[in-house]
This record gives structure tokens, sequence and C-alpha cells, in this order.
């Protein structure tokens, strides 16, 4: 009888990490990567390069935050509008002031309000999570079109659009800020109790709740994350376009979602990894690119990201039925 | 002619043997009896019946052919399972439940009158003929409800009927129609295999029974051959001292005290547990026992009444205040409440717990690791690596780790909810040696479990409860099996209340 050896965690880890999404999704990554560097000759070039991670930014960076939710087994369908309500009014305040700090804290205020919003409804009133946004997505969408009467917004300070549009160490400061919001998102999903509550309670909100954990408080900060998350992608999408538009990130949160799932992050909860969810970003960054370079119809993006997603929740749902089974038996 | 035979059917999951070469067969025109322990292998047995299940070797015959691989076949050819918790749709009356996935149509369009005839039919030989169809099946009563599962079964025309534990969601008052309405289907030549925990009502209306024991077939006798006590002693195999580990503890102060708690499905129940002590909680499934662990533990809001821990009022309805008190509630749904099934050991050990393993917040993977190791080791858990997921432990194991899990808080009160429910019989003895540990280092201990002889088996006090209520309370030296037994089932509880 051998309790407890002391069989280095490596094997689990490997283990875990074919029985994953991940591996698939990683392998997809590189065989469309080299399929595209033979196919164009521009695919591997620095700036090519720069620009995927450049233009995956908004996505990349409110992925982050839905990495979160959708590890309760929640969902955020109102990134989108709430970039684009949080984005608008901010921009529209500092076109006003012109005071770029008063249009960042604008917009971060207003992202964390929609957030709180959705995460008191989901937590506290306990209503679906899909039902919740899809609401706010259409309220945040609305209150946008409504205070700009379709007008955009131009003309704006400096500060505001610094995130969007500046360059350090000749890197885009918006491909700097999403990658070091990636690595802080890993840092607090796997390394601290936050994050350990997080995959509990959407492994088992039961068993979480009776081992002491506040349910509604966690659900509740997933949803803020997100919001804070959306908040900061609302700045970079405004400081990139030097504009605020009341269509901006329309369909982002298909792409966000589309993101977090295909990189390993189960709908049903409790499973997902903040370096599958980078993987999927870039995996969509890389093919839009791709079928840009190839002078392919944008209208097949959209349905290449749409086959991604089914795919995705598909090799999800045999992997966790796969378990049930073997949990049942 | 047996309408059903089982011929040497033996189930394997992995490694473990829950079937070993079962041959029984029921007749129609009666009632055979089915009984054996938690994890003796009926629920298998059943599965195998109903077609959910096939065999790992031997074979099921029904009517003379080969029973059929699926559910839906098994039913068409006339077998049916009503199981313990009800299958019906609540919101729909109870003319479509009573032929749910069985209307009659011509053309895709239903014939309403011939439905009503049918549905009418059907709840006539259970009793319930007088009911409206139109209700709406959730205004029944659970036994009512029940009936009406039965009348769906009559309605498909079944030959072979199967009851799991039909009874242990009914109230008292009920049990008796229930057994009058499968008296008069047995009457009227429908083959019933008749599964229970109640051993009274076997030798009410059983006319053979057939005791399983650890996936064997170790007894199969007309009902006037079996008395309770050989029944018992089929069941378990041995004396019931000698399958758990119990001994002699010094009890200190009273640790848990609580006065006049009301909670859903608790009425005003007062009960003190003792440093070191094992206290029991007998009770037939809605007696409350749950219930009252759930309101001592703050895990079901709007408690009235007070519960003291070490001297302090610990507040009523909040999870954390209770912990914070050093209550901890162990649920009897393990997979369900108890544990993420497809995180690590490590990981389930650390869960609400963060305390050991964390610094300001942040986790730290080496003590992680180095604890569970520990735990494991300490409570004889076998596993290949604290980082493999807990749902591929046995139950038994994953117990294991829950009561390691908890006794490592050096909680104040611990309670403990069925703790070996769907743990194999050798387990249980390491479980419950654990839980005495845990008793030893001055902790109060309540169990409860469905086996009542497990409870008086390891208690050092017994609170018995019906309907919500204390109805007696004994110390180890007066435990009396049936005069419990009597009061669980709600006989009088003058003059039994001892100290």
């Amino acid at each position: 009888m051998s309790t407890a050896t002391t069989a280095s965690p490596w094997r689990y880890q490997v283990e875990r990490a074919f029985s994953s999404n991940i591996a698939p999704i990683v392998a997809a990554l590189l065989i469309v990567s080299v399929a595209l560097s033979f196919m164009s000759d521009v695919f591997l070039t620095s700036s090519n390069i720069t620009n995927i991670v450049t233009q995956s930014a908004v996505v990349g960076i409110a992925a982050v935050g839905a990495t979160f939710v959708i590890i309760t087994s929640g969902i955020d369908l109102s990134v989108g509008s709430n970039i684009a309500l949080a984005g608008f009014l901010g921009a529209l305040w500092a076109h006003h002031s012109d005071s770029g700090l008063l249009g960042i804290a604008g917009v971060m205020g207003i992202a964390i309000v929609v957030g709180a919003f959705n995460g008191f409804s989901v937590a506290w009133l306990g209503l679906a999570p899909f039902i919740v946004t899809l609401a706010v997505m259409g309220m945040a969408r609305g209150l946008t079109l409504q205070f700009s009467q379709g007008e955009s917004v131009y003309e704006l300070p400096s500060t505001l659009n610094w995130l969007g549009s500046a360059n350090f160490a000749g890197l885009k400061v918006s491909a700097i800020v999403t990658i070091v919001l990636f690595v802080l998102g890993h840092l607090l999903l796997s390394r601290t109790t936050f994050g350990h509550r997080v995959y509990a309670v959407g492994g088992n909100a039961d068993a979480a709740r009776l081992a002491g954990i506040n349910v509604k408080r966690v659900v509740f900060s997933t949803y803020v994350i997100a919001a804070v998350c959306a908040g900061i992608a609302a700045i970079v999408l405004v400081g990139r376009l030097d504009s605020a538009t009341p269509n901006a990130a329309t369909g982002t949160e298909l792409q966000v979602i589309a993101a977090v799932v295909i990189g390993g992050t189960s709908l049903f909860g409790g499973k997902g990894s903040m370096i599958g969810t980078l993987v999927g970003v870039l995996l969509i960054g890389v093919i839009n690119n791709g079928l840009t370079l190839l002078n392919v119809s944008s209208f097949w993006v959209q349905f290449v990201q749409g086959a991604l997603i089914f795919l995705a929740v598909l090799l999800d749902s045999f992997n966790t039925g796969r378990l049930k089974r073997a949990a049942t038996s | 002619m047996p309408i059903v035979s089982v011929e040497g059917v033996s189930k394997r999951y992995g490694p473990v043997e829950v079937l070993d070469g079962v041959d029984f067969s029921f007749r129609a025109g009666e009632i055979t009896g089915l009984v054996g322990e938690n994890g003796a292998g009926k629920s298998t047995l059943i599965k195998i019946l109903a077609g959910a299940e096939t065999p790992s070797s031997g074979s099921v015959e029904l009517g003379g052919a080969p029973l059929p691989g699926t559910t839906g076949a098994v039913i068409d050819a006339g077998l049916s399972v009503i199981y313990q918790e009800l299958t019906d749709v609540p919101d729909m009356s109870l003319l479509d439940n009573v032929l749910l996935g069985n209307l009659s149509s011509s053309r895709g369009v239903t014939r309403r009158a011939d439905n009503r005839r049918r549905a009418q039919a059907g709840l006539q030989r259970v009793g319930l003929g007088h009911l409206d169809l139109r209700t709406p099946i959730r205004e029944l009563t659970i036994s009512q409800r029940q009936l009406a599962e039965i009348a769906r079964c009559l309605v498909r025309d079944t030959t072979v009927l199967i009851l799991d534990e039909p009874t242990s969601a009914l109230p008292e008052r009920d049990v008796e129609t229930l057994l009058a309405v499968v008296r008069t289907l047995r009457d009227e030549g429908i083959a019933i295999l008749y599964v229970t925990h109640h051993l009274d009502e076997l030798f009410d209306i059983a006319d053979r029974v057939v005791v399983l024991r650890d996936g064997n077939l170790v007894g199969d006798q007309p009902i006037a051959q079996w008395d309770e006590a050989s029944l018992v002693r089929a069941m378990l195999a041995k004396e019931l001292g000698q399958a758990y580990p119990w001994r002699a503890r010094a009890v200190g102060a009273p640790v848990l005290v609580t006065t006049d708690v009301v909670a859903r499905g608790v009425r005003g129940s007062s009960v003190h547990v003792d440093a070191g002590e094992v206290v029991g909680l007998v009770g037939l499934a809605g007696s409350g026992r749950t219930e009252l662990m759930k309101a001592i533990a703050g895990v079901e809001s709007g408690v009235s009444g007070t519960v003291v821990v070490d001297g302090q009022d610990v507040r009523t309805g909040s999870i954390a205040a209770a912990r914070a008190a050093g209550v901890i509630y162990v649920p009897e749904d393990r997979k369900g409440e108890g544990l993420v099934l497809d995180a690590s050991v490590r990981s389930n050990i650390a869960m609400g717990d963060y305390g050991p393993v964390s610094r300001r917040g942040v986790l730290r993977g080496a003590a992680m690791t180095r604890r569970a190791q520990d735990i494991a080791t300490k409570y004889d858990v076998k596993l290949g690596s604290v980082h493999q997921d807990i749902g591929k432990l046995s139950g038994g194991n994953q117990q294991k780790v829950i009561v390691g899990r908890v006794s490592e808080m050096a909680p104040r009160v611990v309670l403990f909810d069925d703790p070996t429910r769907g743990v194999d019989v050798g387990a249980k003895s390491g479980i419950y040696d654990h839980v005495f540990t845990l008793a030893e280092s001055g902790s109060a201990v309540v169990v409860c479990s469905s086996d009542t002889d497990e409870v008086l088996a390891v208690a050092d006090r017994v609170y018995v409860l019906a309907t919500g209520r204390i109805v007696g309370e004994f110390t180890r030296s007066q435990f009396d099996r049936e005069k419990i037994l009597h009061l669980a089932a709600g006989g009088s509880a003058a003059s039994e209340r001892s100290a």
C-alpha cells in the first residue's frame, strides 16, 4: 500500500494538460502559424507579429476578465456594450473638460458600475448570468446610442489616448498592458486563495459554500473583474482610434467568449487557465490576420470564429462527460 | 414459472466487484422482498433489471426472453421501476404525468377521450380515481404523486414492478396506503420486487425475501422462515458490535448546547453534546435529522432558538459564523455537496481552509502539497498522488479525505451527516476509527445515518427524532433497538424519555 507517495507533480500536470483542451489548441496555433508562414511572406515578419498582438489587445484584455467569470460557470455577454458605453461617456467628459484623467476615471467608473450591476443580479438576486448580461448588453448599447445620438466624439486629450496609441521601447503600450494583465490574471487565478475560491465555486458551488466560502462574494467579484478589464479595453480602443463611437466593440463579446472557450475554459465551470485564454486569443488573432493576409473576405472570419467555438464546446462537453461518467461509476 | 430470472449475474466497475454471480428469480402474483446493507449491490441489481446497466457476466431473462438492452425497451417489455425520488414533471397535470410519453394520438393529434379513459383506469387501480385529471401534480401530496407514478407504469401494461425504497419519503400514515396498493397489484397478478430498509414492511407484505451482502446472494426463503434477527444476521454476517471499533472515552463539559431550535423540518429541538462525546441522531428519512444538523451549522437560514458553543452564542443562519465558532457540517451528499470531483486531492483539502497554506492571500504550493500528503498518510487514504483528481478515488477514500480535512481544523463541533453512505463495509470501520480519534481530542461529534444500527453501534448517546421533534434520548447502556425504532417510526413517546 503506497499512501501519499512523493511522486513528482509534473506527471499529473502533463496528464492534466493533455486531458484538458490546451494541448489540441496549442497544436492548432502552431499548425496554423506554420501553414501561414508558408502561404504568406509577410506573416513571420516582426512588424506583422506586433500587429497581431496590437490587434488582439482589446479582445485579449476583455478575455482576461471573462476567464474569471466563465470559470465560475457564468458568462458575460455585456462586455462589448460595456466597452462602448464606458468608452463613449469617458471620452465625452474628457472632450468637454479637456482632462484625460477625468476621462480615464469616467471610463473605469462607468464600467465598474455596469459590472457591479451584473454581479449583484447574478450573485444576490440569483438571476441567470446569460439573461442578466444579455439584458445589460441591450441596455448599455441603448444608453450609448441615446447619449451620443449616433454621433462620435473626437479631439480627445492625449492622456486618454496614451494607452491605446503610444509606443514604449519599440512596442505598443497596449500590447505591453495586455501582456501585463495576462500575467496578473494568471497569478491571481493560480497563486492566490481568491483564485482557488473561483475554481471551487465553479467546480461545485454547494461544496464551496459548505466549506465556508462566501460564494456570492466570489461570483460578484468575477463580474467586477470582468468590468475592470472591459474598462481598460475601452481606454485602449478609444486611444487607438482617437475617438469614441457608439457602435464600438459591437460583437466583441463573441470573440472574447470564443477566445476563453477555445483556450480550454469549461462553460460548465471549475476548469480553465489564463494561459489557455492567451493561446485562444492568439489563435483568433492569427486566424484573423492570416485571412486578411490571404485576402479572404472578412465575412469568412466570422464564420471561422463561430466554427471554432463550436469545436471548442464539443471538445469541452466530451471531456466533461467522460469525467462525469468516471465519477459516477 | 418465474417471470424474471437472474442467472449468474456479476458486475464489475474497474477492480471493484459490485455483484458476484447472483442467481434468483421472481414470479407473477408474488411480492419478493430484496434487502441488503448500503453498498450490498441492490441498486446495481435494480439498474441491471431496468436495462440501465449491462452485467459483466451472466444473463437476465424476462418472460422467457433475454432482457432487452435499453431502458426504453425494458419498459416496453413490461418491466417498470419506481425509484426513491419522484420522476414526475411537477408543472404538468395529473393526466399528462400518468400518460407521460404514452399519449395515444391519431396522426399526431392526441385522442382526448381515449387518453382520459386510460389515465382514469390506471388511477383507479391505485386508489386515486377520485382526483381531477387536470390538477397540476405539484399540488398533490408526496404519496399521491408516488401512487400516480405507479399508475403511470400500470397504464403501460406493466407485468413486473420494481419498487426501490418506495416508503422512504412518505409520512408514516401514508405507508399503509401504499402497502395496500402493492398488495392489490400482487393479487391482480403483477410480479413485484420490493426493495427496502424497513424490515417491518417486509414482514407485512412480502411472500419471499432475498438478501444481498457484498454483491453475493446470501439468503432466499419464504417470509415465514425469516425472523428479524436472522434477516439482520444474513445482511451483516456478524454481530453488530464487531463491525465498528467503538471504545469508551472520557466525556468532558458540554460543548454544544441548543435550545428550542426551530427551522424548516425541525420543531423545537434542544440537544447538548459534550467534549469527547459521539452523539447519534436516529430517525427515518424526513424526521429532521439532516435539517437539525444544517440548522446548527448555519447552513439553513430562518432558524430560531439558540445555538451555544463553549458558552458563546453563535449567530444562526451563517456558515461563516458557525465555522468561526468551530462548528463544521459534513454533508451526506459527498459528491454533490462535499467535494469538487474534478479538482485534485490537494485542492480539495485546501478548499475553504486557506490559513495553513497561504500568506496574505497568496497560496504556497509546497505547503498545500505537504499538508495534503500529511493528511493522506495520517488518515490512511489510498491514492497515487495528492495531485490526482479526487473523483478518481473510491468513496471510502474520498470520505477519509473529508474526515481528515475536518479533523485537522481542530473543530469544536463536527456534524457528520451519513458519513458512510455508499462506502464499503471495510472502509466504514476505518472512517469511524478516525471519528473516534477526533472525539478523543476533545471535539463534540454528532453522527446520523440512514442505517440506524450503525448509529447505535458507534454512538455514546442518541437522540431519537420523529417529524422534526426529539422524541427520545438514550445513553449507550440503555440502547434498545426495538424501542428506539418504535419511537422513530412515530410510536408513543410517553415515559420513554430517560436521562
